[in-house]
């Protein structure tokens, strides 16, 4: 379906502060992304996020009169569709024809923020995908390279045993709704 | 290109074709400020030109290599010079463009070409008698 094609952008958030995990949420990121865009691409960029898929491009501007609207946009081209706070795994989408603008101004977004507390923070891309499914692929082995990185690094042998220990008990199982990459969380912390 | 040449002499002539090859674009384009307010200097119209270019395109559109060639305060009119690139945004920034100093102002492109020596010549401007 040509109409809706859209871009799945994977990237992680990494950071100094650990405290910054706390402030990986959905709500304060989306707000961060479309923060970057407004500043880097001005008001076409925040345009461009804005317009929902349907085509007829929603504002979230003030209504008529009288018209008492709860959320400002609800559907919105620019979406956050998953995270991984522990991680910092962020899964972004966008439509097809804006996707360049998304990332190009990923590197602008430089602290997130929420419940009043700001922490800097950068965004590393990792893959642009046409689906999620793909990114997913990306993402499992992603993660598999990282921990067998992150096993390399170690310092002391505790941390080692952890790692190894972590390695060698997950797997894919059916059961779960989730696959096997979401359960593998860092020994090293 | 010449004649296909299967089993004639070689080509008598050659055409070549560039299709955007210009690498800028020019505009002359007239300010209007229709309260009879001070008229900017140069330097505040190539500001102008720059924060219509940071309210629609951002940091991404005020960094485009815009140039004001000529600029006359008495009647407020410039010729711009912008990477083709750059084109697009630049007018439609210049379009959207609605207060100077929040007095109200629009900018009217008269003309536009991929060549300067094109710009002196206005055929609409020209009185038939």
């Amino acid at each position: 379906h040509p109409a809706l094609s859209r871009r799945y952008v994977l990237c992680e958030v990494v950071s100094e502060d650990p405290r910054c995990r706390q402030c990986i949420e959905d709500r304060a990121l989306g707000l961060a992304v479309r923060d970057a865009i407004a500043r880097v691409h001005g008001d076409y960029g925040l345009a461009c996020c804005s317009i929902s898929f349907t085509g007829a491009g929603e504002t979230g501007g003030p209504g008529g009169a009288g018209s008492l609207q709860v959320r400002s946009a609800v559907r919105v081209s620019l979406v956050v569709k998953y995270l991984n706070a522990y991680t910092g795994t962020v899964l972004l989408r966008c439509r097809k024809d804006s996707y360049r603008l998304l990332c190009s101004a990923l590197p602008f977004v430089r602290s997130l923020e929420s419940r009043a507390q700001r922490y800097p923070c950068f965004l590393n891309t990792l893959h642009v995908g046409g689906t999620i499914r793909t990114c997913q692929k990306f993402l499992i082995q992603y993660n598999t390279t990282q921990l067998l990185r992150l096993l390399q690094n170690c310092t002391n042998e505790e941390e080692r045993q952890c790692i190894q220990k972590s390695l060698l008990s997950c797997s894919l199982t059916e059961e779960q709704s989730q696959s096997g990459d979401e359960e593998e969380d860092d020994g090293t912390e | 290109r010449g004649p296909a040449g299967r089993g004639m002499a070689a080509a008598a002539f050659e055409r070549r074709v560039l299709r955007r090859a210009a690498e800028h674009h020019y505009l002359r384009v007239r300010l209007e400020l229709p309260d009879g307010g001070a008229r900017p200097n140069a330097a505040q119209f190539k500001q102008l030109v720059v924060t219509a270019l940071r309210e629609l395109h951002g940091e991404v559109g005020a960094a485009l290599p815009v140039d004001v060639l000529t600029y006359e305060e008495k009647t407020l009119s410039a010729i711009l010079r912008v990477i083709s690139s750059g084109f697009v945004k630049l007018w439609s920034a210049l379009t959207l463009l609605g207060f100077y100093q929040n007095r109200r102002c629009a900018f009217r492109v008269l003309q536009t070409s991929p060549f300067l020596l094109a710009l002196c010549g206005n055929s609409r401007e020209l009185v038939l008698d």
